[in-house]
């Protein structure tokens, strides 16, 4: 028997060291001990001793098992032990103990409560808005003089480094979680309501997050990248991403332009993107601005905007690449990301396939509901010949 | 073996009085036979029903392990393709519910139906029919939830089933329908079960059981009916609003139609929270009496364990939001639930210090019930500790909705609330059946479980921590190999954990095979309910000896000398026995069987499936409860002698012939 009690406290070591091992690692992108942010280290710096003062309860604990198995184990004789009923001078200590030492926890976690929500003002927030299975980010203010005002996009969301930005989380369907964990913990997405928050990241760079609430078939495939850049590249994003997308000048491109207003644009905008109509009484041609409907074909009423496609590094609710790795490893890649990468460095395979027949690359409900609406990018039936037409023009979208 | 007593007619005392058949058209008899399965079907007999409930409860232990072990198999290995993410998505929702609902909740009721009344000298519960309502309605819920993958689909919204991913337009099939109005039926079962142990608690106790003196077991349950009676109130009215949002179009919760979907969660959870405590109590109750005997010495400490139990109740109502740290509460109402589930950790913690205080001094026996039981401290402690952790709302901003909260809940649920359901078997299986169960087999039994609930259970604290979210239907090279890696382990674990249980399944069956070889004490218990015989007969006791302390039966069969301060035995259980059969009591009133608590149970789900699919169904449902409520309410509660074949004419039947 004192074998497997000392079995169960080495084990319950093991299980200890392990747990701590798991701080170490940088190959885990969604690390929860691994903070690369203020908020996120504010948060790190409250719980390791929190699971260290649980993990040294936990092994007096389990001492103390192991001892009482070992020393008073039945050696035979047939006499009983002393009946001892209690001893409530001990009881009380053994009560208060604990709570003493839970005090101790609560005051500077209910302080961190108050330090993390409070919400700095660098001039600009950012709404975030989940939808089944993507994230769309919205900006408004101005940061360094830049104005931000009019920027959607989804996938990534882009920060400047170093600044404590304040977010506003929402739903457009059911509830989502906002998670970027080397950042920050998460916060809920829900419809109706706005939920304040912040993100700060100390150094540039790009971070992993993660839907963590269930949000139905997709739930699995509903990621989000955080993107720090630099002062001066966040400012030349800005810049770019309030530019409309300008006319192709490639045939090619310009013929996807065509297959994209016709089969896409009834829900992806595009910024910029025109298209000639003709005036049925007077047969007199004028360009018009393409104008998306996607309230009327999805039950969350969005879909993702193009319009800077090629200045994103994920695709599909942020869980393909839309480049190819040997591009993003290039070290050149930071600086052409914030005004978009060339046509060549595009990920094709995934990127057509998904054009293919998107609801196989992804789970989604590729039929209608009872609304007529779908959730999630149906199958679109389109040939080889406009998806290549279609990629054509989707690299031109910097 | 046991027949139920015929009543006393008149005829000893008084001519008799010109008999006319109660029964309507002649035709209706009411059950009488206490063998075959009508006896079982029509009981109204708490050990029966008590069994009942525990194979019942077994039989969804077994199918939600089984849906566990599909979704380790689908996480095994990144992008798996057992499953696809909708069966995936259904697999977690019906594990979830089967195990709380289905299985550890009626389990619980197992043991507190079938020894409550033993614990506390009483000859069945306060309610007969009303306690087999509840069985049927059980076992009724828990085939219509499961009716659903045969009728449109399984649920897929979690055990949870947050608004408005609940609502008809996420969720198309009738599976959310019959998951609310399953957890509806069961909630009557629970509620009517309750309120039946708080009045047999209160008021059938042996003369001389204050409450002070009941079994610690008792005590534990008798929190656990409190839970029940305020907490199931709650889930079924947020399930009525969520089938009258599915079916009547309502918009309790409908964000669209400008509804705040929290709501949803503050009902659920509010009910969700006091669960946890009533899924964990009954076993806290149950090692609270396994650890003193084969420690050999009194439970150290009862008043503070018992307090400790009453408080837990009283707190649990405090802290539920704790699941909602990240659903968007101000930072006021987040740091006083932080605070407040620090603190219930001080209650919890007390009863561990407490059990090893038992042990502390003792000559531990370690028999399989003890190893279980042990196992609870060790495992649960584990649970705890890493529940502190997420108490912590900060942290838990990080942890909530990872693995590391399901590796807590598990370690929790499983090392707590399903090791001491484990303990209670091997412990009360020789008083239920006459049989012990094997030791050997117990002992691979135990050894498997502890050794598959850590390896299942302990990766996922890692793999948590390392960033993986639940309810995902497949997990990614892209999270790491710490999360790829714990995951493999887990699944291993799992399947180590399935061979545990199936080696308890063999031990059930040889030991159903062989003979009845359970002493009447086989492990020198302390409580009441071993002062009689294995199993006991149908009324329980032939009498009802007075109770003078906590361990009535451990000081009538030991005695401290007062000189030395030795303990002397005294008696042995078969004395004590033969003692109480020479005092049998001469006349024993039992409740006949009746047909209409399962005629009552089986209108309910009728009504469920006429809302979801025709309401003429629902009336139909309506008049079979109507109907089942009249004529139970017009029902005497013993049989008259005309519904025995042939008709009991003479006296009474005596206990002696009773057999």
């Amino acid at each position: 028997m004192s074998n497997r009690g000392r079995r169960a406290v080495a084990g319950a070591a093991i299980a200890a060291g392990l747990v701590l091992l798991a701080g170490c690692g940088d190959s885990s992108p969604l690390d929860t001990w691994n903070p690369k942010g203020v908020d996120a280290q504010k948060i790190h710096d409250l719980q390791w001793w929190v699971f260290a003062i649980a993990g040294i309860v936990g092994i007096v604990v389990f001492a103390v098992v192991a001892v009482a198995v070992v020393k008073f184990r039945d050696r035979g004789d047939d006499r009983l032990p002393k009946q001892v009923h209690g001893a409530p001078k001990l009881e009380v200590a053994w009560t208060i103990a604990p709570a003493v030492l839970l005090a101790g926890i609560a005051v500077p976690t209910l302080a961190a409560v108050f330090d993390l929500t409070k919400q700095d003002d660098p001039g600009f927030e950012i709404t975030v808005i989940g939808q089944q299975w993507w994230w769309e980010y919205q900006y408004r203010g101005s940061y360094n003089g830049q104005s931000l005002d009019g920027i959607v996009t989804s996938g990534e969301m882009v920060i400047p480094a170093g600044v404590r930005v304040p977010l506003r989380t929402t739903s457009r369907d059911v509830i989502h979680s906002w998670w970027v964990p080397a950042l920050n913990g998460k916060r809920d997405a829900v419809p109706n309501r706005f939920h304040d928050w912040n993100i700060q990241a100390f150094e540039p760079g790009d971070h992993l997050g993660w839907c963590t609430e269930f949000c139905g078939l997709s739930h699995a495939n509903m990621r989000a990248h955080a993107v720090a850049l630099t002062p001066e590249n966040f400012v030349a994003w800005a810049k770019n991403q309030q530019k409309p997308a300008a006319k192709p000048t490639d045939p090619t491109a310009l013929q996807g332009m065509g297959v994209f207003a016709a089969q896409c644009a009834r829900c992806h905008t595009v910024k910029g993107l025109t298209q000639t109509v003709k005036d049925p009484t007077t047969g007199v041609e004028t360009e018009q601005p393409v104008i998306a409907a996607p309230d009327q074909q999805l039950v969350s009423g969005a879909a993702p905007s193009l319009t800077h496609l090629m200045s994103r590094t994920s695709f599909a609710g942020a869980i393909y690449d839309l480049k190819k790795p040997g591009c993003t490893n290039d070290p050149a890649y930071d600086q052409a990301y914030p005004t978009g990468t060339a046509g060549n460095c595009l990920n094709r395979a995934d990127m057509e396939s998904w054009l293919r027949n998107a609801p196989e690359m992804k789970p989604m409900y590729a039929q209608l509901n009872d609304d007529k609406k779908y959730r999630g990018m149906p199958a679109l039936g389109l040939s080889e010949q406009q998806i290549d037409l279609l990629v054509a023009y989707l690299v031109t979208l910097k | 073996m046991a027949i139920v007593e015929k009543p006393p007619t008149p005829l000893e005392l008084a001519p008799a009085p010109v008999v006319v058949p109660r029964q309507a058209f002649g035709l209706y008899k009411r059950p009488v036979s206490t063998t075959g399965w009508k006896s079982w079907l029509f009981t109204v007999d708490h050990k029966k029903l008590g069994i009942m409930y525990g194979v019942a409860a077994f039989v969804f232990f077994i199918i939600g392990g089984i849906e566990a072990l599909l979704i380790r198999l689908q996480l095994a290995r990144p992008n798996g393709t057992i499953l696809s993410a909708q069966t995936y998505n259904e697999l977690f929702t019906t594990h979830a519910t089967t195990m709380v609902f289905l299985f550890v909740m009626p389990m619980g009721a197992a043991f507190w139906n079938y020894f409550i009344p033993l614990q506390i000298g009483a000859r069945d519960v306060a309610f007969p029919r009303i306690n087999a309502l509840g069985f049927w309605l059980f076992l009724f819920g828990g085939l219509f939830f499961y009716l659903s993958l045969f009728l449109g689909g399984l649920p897929d919204c979690g055990w949870f089933c947050y608004a408005p991913n609940s609502g008809a337009v996420f969720s198309p099939t009738n599976g959310v329908d019959f998951w609310a109005i399953a957890l509806q039926i069961t909630g009557i079962a629970s509620l009517t079960g309750s309120i039946n142990i708080i009045v047999t608690v209160l008021n059938m106790r042996a003369p001389g059981m204050t409450l002070m003196k009941m079994p610690i077991f008792t005590w534990m349950v008798l929190v656990v009916q409190f839970l029940l009676v305020f907490a199931i109130p709650v889930i079924s009215v947020a399930l009525f609003l969520l089938t009258f949002q599915r079916v009547f179009g309502a918009t309790f919760f409908d964000a669209a139609a400008g509804a705040d979907p929290l709501l949803w969660q503050h009902l659920f959870w509010i009910f969700g929270h006091p669960e946890v405590y009533i899924l964990i109590l009954p076993s806290f109750g149950i090692v609270s009496e396994i650890l003193p005997v084969f420690s050999r010495k009194p439970l150290f400490g009862y008043p503070f364990v018992v307090f400790s139990g009453a408080a837990i109740g009283f707190m649990g109502w405090g802290v539920w939001a704790h699941h909602m740290f990240a659903s968007g509460l101000g930072p006021v109402s987040v740091a006083v639930f932080s605070a407040t589930t620090m603190f219930i950790a001080v209650p919890t913690g007390v009863k561990i210090i407490n059990w090893i205080a038992t042990m502390w001094g003792g000559k531990i026996r370690f028999t399989t019930a003890m190893l279980f039981s042990i196992g609870l401290i060790v495992e649960f402690t584990i649970g705890g500790l890493s529940g502190v952790t997420h108490a912590i709302a900060p942290s838990d901003w990080q942890q909530t909705d990872t693995y590391h909260i399901v590796a807590h809940f598990h370690y929790v649920l499983f090392g707590g609330a399903v090791f001491g359901i484990f303990a209670g078997f091997y412990y009360w299986w020789p008083k239920m059946f006459g049989r012990l169960l094997d030791e050997k087999l117990g002992k691979w039994n135990f050894w498997l479980m502890v050794l598959g609930v850590n390896l299942t259970f302990a990766p996922m604290h890692i793999s948590g921590l390392a960033g993986q979210s639940r309810r995902n239907y497949i997990i990614d090279d892209v999270q790491g190999p710490w999360v790829t890696s714990m995951n493999l382990i887990a699944t291993i674990g799992a399947f180590v954990l399935a061979v545990g249980v199936l080696i308890f399944i063999i031990n059930v069956v040889k030991t159903a095979r062989g003979p009845r070889n359970a002493p009447l004490d086989p492990w020198d218990a302390r409580t009441y309910e071993w002062m009689t015989t294995s199993p006991p007969k149908e009324h329980n006791f032939d009498s009802i000896p007075p109770v003078h302390s906590i361990d009535e039966f451990f000081h009538r069969k030991y005695a401290e000398d007062h000189d030395t301060g030795e303990i002397r035995k005294v008696a042995t259980a078969e004395e004590i026995m033969a003692e109480q059969e020479a005092n049998a009591d001469k006349h024993i009133h039992l409740p006949s069987p009746s047909y209409w608590p399962i005629v009552l149970a089986s209108g309910v789900p009728v009504i469920g499936l006429g809302l979801i699919f025709s309401v003429p169904l629902a009336i139909v449902g309506g008049v079979i409860v109507l109907l089942g409520a009249y004529g139970w309410a017009l029902e005497p509660s013993v049989a008259d002698d005309t519904d025995f074949d042939p008709p009991a004419g003479g006296p009474s039947k005596e206990l002696s012939t009773v057999g």
